[in-house]
């Protein structure tokens, strides 16, 4: 039943094309009245999902775990946490999810278990044992030091003592957190029967997180090492082998020169997410400028034909600023994190409309521009509607409260009592529940999810936006941010004015000389490209796409 | 290897191909099986008509030496009899399997194409047997296979038999090729009611109610089912009327935006666009939806046929121009009795235009109320809301089909036009319900 193939064409480059969805399935929406999502209630929402138009769920991960690191700590790889189900739970969700033409890819954690993990415990208790070699154990804690630490907030090594077994055990993240031993041939193995795991139910793919991180090496800071991707290599192939149209979806937080790594050469991850791409457009909308995206987009090298990056304005961690030049990371501060509550890490904790103001023109900018980039956009749940964060939450929990269905009770997240949800809902005037909803936007032919839902059907329409070349203009006006894409006979132009002023911008469009641009959108067309440069002005935070279209009156 | 021209410039000539508005750029091949080897020799194709945005159908083809082999007899007796035999054959890529259901009539003579179709191909055996031959592919199974198995398990017998099928499946997609039925021999329902617009149509407005009972009874028995996931009727979710409107109103919207300068017809209409969603605002303020249940999809008189004094429905496949998935959704089952509803209008409007017949005197009314009486007679209640909030729904689904058939008549039969403009115009005239 779970098949995917049977209710897909064909399409190994399906992921180029697609629109991802974030999903926090305990944030979604709780089928069985106990405060927390789960795969009965997210099989509910697929309605909501198919209309909305998007390609690729991806979910957050559901495996059993203490939850100290939102399931990030995992501790069974071939479970699903008694919160959000059963495995037959999943797969009903899965079957229904293709039935309705979306795929599911779900977060994976290669790198690491959670110290709860069975294979921990016994690796301390027991280091002679069968498990005894499966993390990085070490007796004192000075090796690898050029290695950062990447929770600064919480975290003062990465190595951490542990008392049972007496000896120090290696971690890049959290504490909880022991790394696994990837030169034992038997963790491996163990994680590619995972993946089969997984895809046998008819999942169609993962989201790789963490995955520059699998080996240490001495004198190395233990990312992107040669080890790593020769098992990346190892992985893609054994999927390639046993599955058809599956994605291997990156998480490096890297620059695009060491990112790129991540595809090989068309032989190891489908995709990997563009990190340092993210601020900058934050940048741009603050300074009205194009230059620190058209600059990174141009340093950015080119990917292999079967690969992708995919594209994000925000997601379920922190707004990471680890992409960034110092200078930049403390102007993003100034502008986006006020209030020190906002920052976490090397990055600002909260959502896109909040960091936009909620401005309505700047949201709907941000997403033309994601949308119009070389990639695979991806959603995080609930910034179609706009959501706000709550920064009194710890960690990153203020941008995983309830998604907001309804203005009625809890949001319509639940029919819990409001003591059991795992998390308040928002219940501000600006951003909470009864102001911010699906229900009332779905019923607003003027509102952001009803925009952005035709934003993601024109794109359907195109598949230049997935699959055709880029290329930068670079009008005389810097806060105008105008390319092209083209891809087999669909020419697309599309010009953004970062300012919050008014622009007018010439365009050199010779090249298409006697073409005529039809706005995509209203579908208006527009005066034929002609000798003089092209003028086009636009609003405030305004912005065009247009298809160029041959002249068949000439 | 098939010449790419000559591809494209069959596919584009054909009544069933479904995208006459996009300029077609290339055609290819992406699997053949060979049917049958000895002369006369049949092919099957799965041909890519790919579009200049970089978008792409599938078809089915079937060859001789000419694209259109379905036109010769020998043809068609050769797939109905891998039917009957349930063999597999391979195809350069995937497998073609022909499945049996019921038994029949071991020796077929006569076949004859059925002539007005718009979405596929359809030959009748001997007046006995139907085989349907699906033109554009998709992946996943036909809801017209899907829904005839259900009925057909379910005992519903005011259908046409499955005798059998025929499908793909293959690296690039597994699809339903085709359905084999038995063929009802009656009168087809939109000709039974415009034969008898004039003096006779008593018979037919007695026939309404039935129709409507016939109806109720298929959408009972399509939501009957809670084991199966597929079938099993769904209470409408918090956001489901939302949703409703969000998708009429985009599909008035983009069917306004888009609406010829060069079409009198459109006049009622012009400009009104924001009026008929301000009027889909009022209409879906309902209380209740009742629950979404699989259900026929394309429901209109074209549909039935009045045979042996009941109604016979045929044709699951839902509206040809919808994607899979789309057709597949649950639904309320008042989407069929607004088509229904539809179609009665069309039948008044078509008396005077095809046969210069004025209809009787509150024909469609009567007609509507007959109908309308027999389906909430036998509906299982559950299924739909009650009261005014019927009313509007229907209502709704009135406007949705009504904006629907505008686009579909403006792409494919100008001359109808005038037909759905005057449903929009008598709905944004008509008072709200309750």
């Amino acid at each position: 039943m779970s098949e995917p193939g049977h209710w897909f064409e064909r399409d190994p480059l399906w992921f180029k094309r697609s629109v991802f969805y974030e999903i926090h399935l305990r944030g979604f929406f709780d089928g069985n009245d106990d405060g927390s999502g789960d795969f009965r209630g997210l099989a509910d929402k697929l309605e909501y999902l198919q209309w909305l138009g998007v390609d690729c769920l991806w979910l957050l991960p559901f495996y059993p775990s203490p939850l100290r690191d939102g399931g990030y700590d995992i501790a069974d790889f071939f479970g699903i946490h008694p919160d959000y189900g059963t495995v037959d739970d999943f797969r009903y969700f899965v079957d229904q999810a293709h039935q309705r033409g979306m795929r599911v890819i779900s977060d994976l954690v290669m790198n690491h278990t959670s110290s709860d993990h069975p294979w921990f415990q016994s690796s301390r208790t027991d280091p002679a044992g069968p498990y005894g070699d499966w993390y990085v154990w070490g007796d004192d804690d000075s090796r690898w030091s050029e290695a950062r630490i990447i929770f600064l907030d919480t975290e003062p090594s990465n190595w951490t003592w542990d008392p049972v077994r007496g000896q120090y055990y290696w971690h890049r993240f959290f504490s909880h957190q022991p790394d696994l031993n990837y030169d034992n041939p038997e963790v491996q193995e163990q994680m590619l029967n995972a993946l089969r795991f997984w895809l046998d139910l008819g999942l169609d793919g993962f989201r790789l997180d963490a995955v520059p991180y699998l080996y240490e090496r001495d004198g190395t800071n233990g990312e992107n090492l040669p080890e790593t991707h020769a098992f990346l290599r190892r992985v893609r192939a054994e999927v390639d082998a046993r599955y058809a149209d599956r994605v291997l979806l990156a998480e490096a937080n890297q620059w695009p020169a060491d990112v790129v790594q991540y595809f090989g050469e068309g032989d190891e991850c489908h995709m990997a997410f563009h990190f340092p791409v993210m601020p900058r457009m934050f940048m741009a909308v603050r300074r009205e400028d194009a230059l620190p995206m058209i600059e990174i987009l141009e340093s950015t090298p080119p990917i292999p034909d079967n690969a992708q990056w995919g594209l994000f304005l925000r997601n379920h961690d922190e707004l990471t600023l680890e992409m960034v030049a110092d200078d930049d990371r403390d102007y993003m501060y100034e502008e986006y994190a006020k209030d020190p509550r906002m920052k976490l890490n090397l990055g600002i904790r909260r959502r896109l409309a909040p960091l936009l103001d909620n401005g309505r023109d700047e949201i709907e900018l941000m997403h033309a521009i994601l949308f119009s980039l070389p990639g695979a956009p991806v959603l995080y749940y609930g910034d179609e509607i706009g959501m706000g964060d709550n920064i009194f939450l710890g960690d990153r929990d203020g941008v995983r409260t309830p998604m907001q269905w309804t203005g009625d009770r809890n949001g319509g997240f639940s029919r819990s009592d409001f003591e059991q949800l795992y998390l308040p809902p928002l219940m501000d005037p600006v951003y909470g529940f009864q102001a911010v909803n699906v229900e009332a936007q779905l019923r607003q032919p003027n509102s952001l999810l009803r925009w952005l839902h035709g934003l993601i059907a024109l794109r359907k329409e195109h598949p230049v936006f997935g699959l055709g070349t880029y290329e930068a203009l670079r009008p005389d006006n810097p806060r105008i941010f105008a390319h092209v894409r083209t891809y087999e006979d669909d020419i697309v132009l599309c010009v953004h004015n970062l300012a919050r002023s008014a622009q007018a911008v010439e365009l050199d469009l010779s090249r298409w000389h006697g073409f005529v641009p039809e706005e995509m959108f209203g579908r208006s067309r527009f005066p034929a490209i002609g000798d003089l440069p092209y003028l086009l002005t636009l609003a405030p935070r305004g912005f065009f796409w247009f298809q160029l279209r041959r002249d068949e009156s000439e | 290897m098939t010449d790419e021209r000559e591809l494209i410039e069959f596919v584009r000539a054909q009544r069933w191909f479904a995208s006459r508005t996009k300029d077609v750029v290339h055609a290819r091949v992406v699997d053949r099986a060979v049917l049958r080897e000895d002369d006369p020799r049949l092919e099957l194709l799965l041909v890519e008509i790919r579009f200049d945005t970089g978008t792409h159908e599938t078809y089915q083809l079937l060859a001789d030496e000419t694209l259109d082999a379905l036109a010769d007899p020998r043809h068609v007796r050769e797939l109905v009899s891998m039917i009957r035999q349930s063999i597999k054959l391979p195809a350069s890529e995937g497998v073609v399997e022909f499945g049996a259901v019921s038994g029949f009539a071991s020796e077929l003579r006569d076949a004859r194409p059925v002539g007005v179709e718009q979405s596929n191909t359809s030959i009748v055996f001997d007046e006995e047997l139907i085989l349907k031959v699906f033109r554009r592919l998709e992946a996943g199974i036909n809801p017209e296979l899907e829904l005839l198995r259900f009925l057909t398990a379910h005992e519903f017998e005011n259908i046409a038999q499955l005798a059998g099928w025929y499908s793909y499946t293959g690296r690039q997609m597994d699809a339903t090729l085709g359905i084999l039925q038995q063929f009802v021999i009656g009168r087809d329902g939109w000709e039974h009611a415009l034969d008898t617009m004039g003096e006779g149509a008593g018979e037919f407005i007695a026939s309404a109610r039935r129709l409507g009972e016939v109806t109720a009874r298929m959408h009972s028995i399509l939501g009957s089912d809670h084991s199966d996931p597929g079938f099993a009727p769904e209470e409408t979710s918090a956001e489901s009327l939302g949703l409703l409107t969000a998708t009429v109103d985009e599909e008035i919207q983009s069917v306004f935006l888009e609406l010829p300068d060069d079409v009198p017809e459109l006049e009622p209409i012009r400009g009104r666009g924001e009026e008929v969603r301000e009027r889909l605002r009022v209409l879906t303020s309902v209380g209740g939806a009742g629950r979404v249940i699989r259900h026929h999809g394309d429901f209109h008189l074209g549909q039935t046929l009045w045979a042996d004094g009941d109604w016979v429905i045929l044709d699951f496949e839902g509206e040809p121009a919808r994607s899979l998935p789309e057709r597949r959704r649950k639904r309320s089952p008042l989407r069929d009795v607004a088509g229904m509803l539809r179609s009665f209008a069309y039948a008044a409007s078509a008396s005077m235009q095809l046969r210069g017949v004025e209809p009787q005197a509150g024909w469609e009314l009567r007609v509507r109320e007959r109908f309308l009486d027999g389906y909430r007679d036998t509906v299982q209640d559950s299924l739909v809301p009650t009261g005014t909030a019927m009313d509007r729904l229907l209502q709704v689904f009135e406007l949705e089909k009504a904006v629907y058939e505008l686009r579909y008549e403006l792409n494919h039969r100008p001359g109808w036009v005038s037909i759905p403009v005057a449903g929009i115009v008598r709905l944004l005239d008509e008072e709200i319900p309750g």
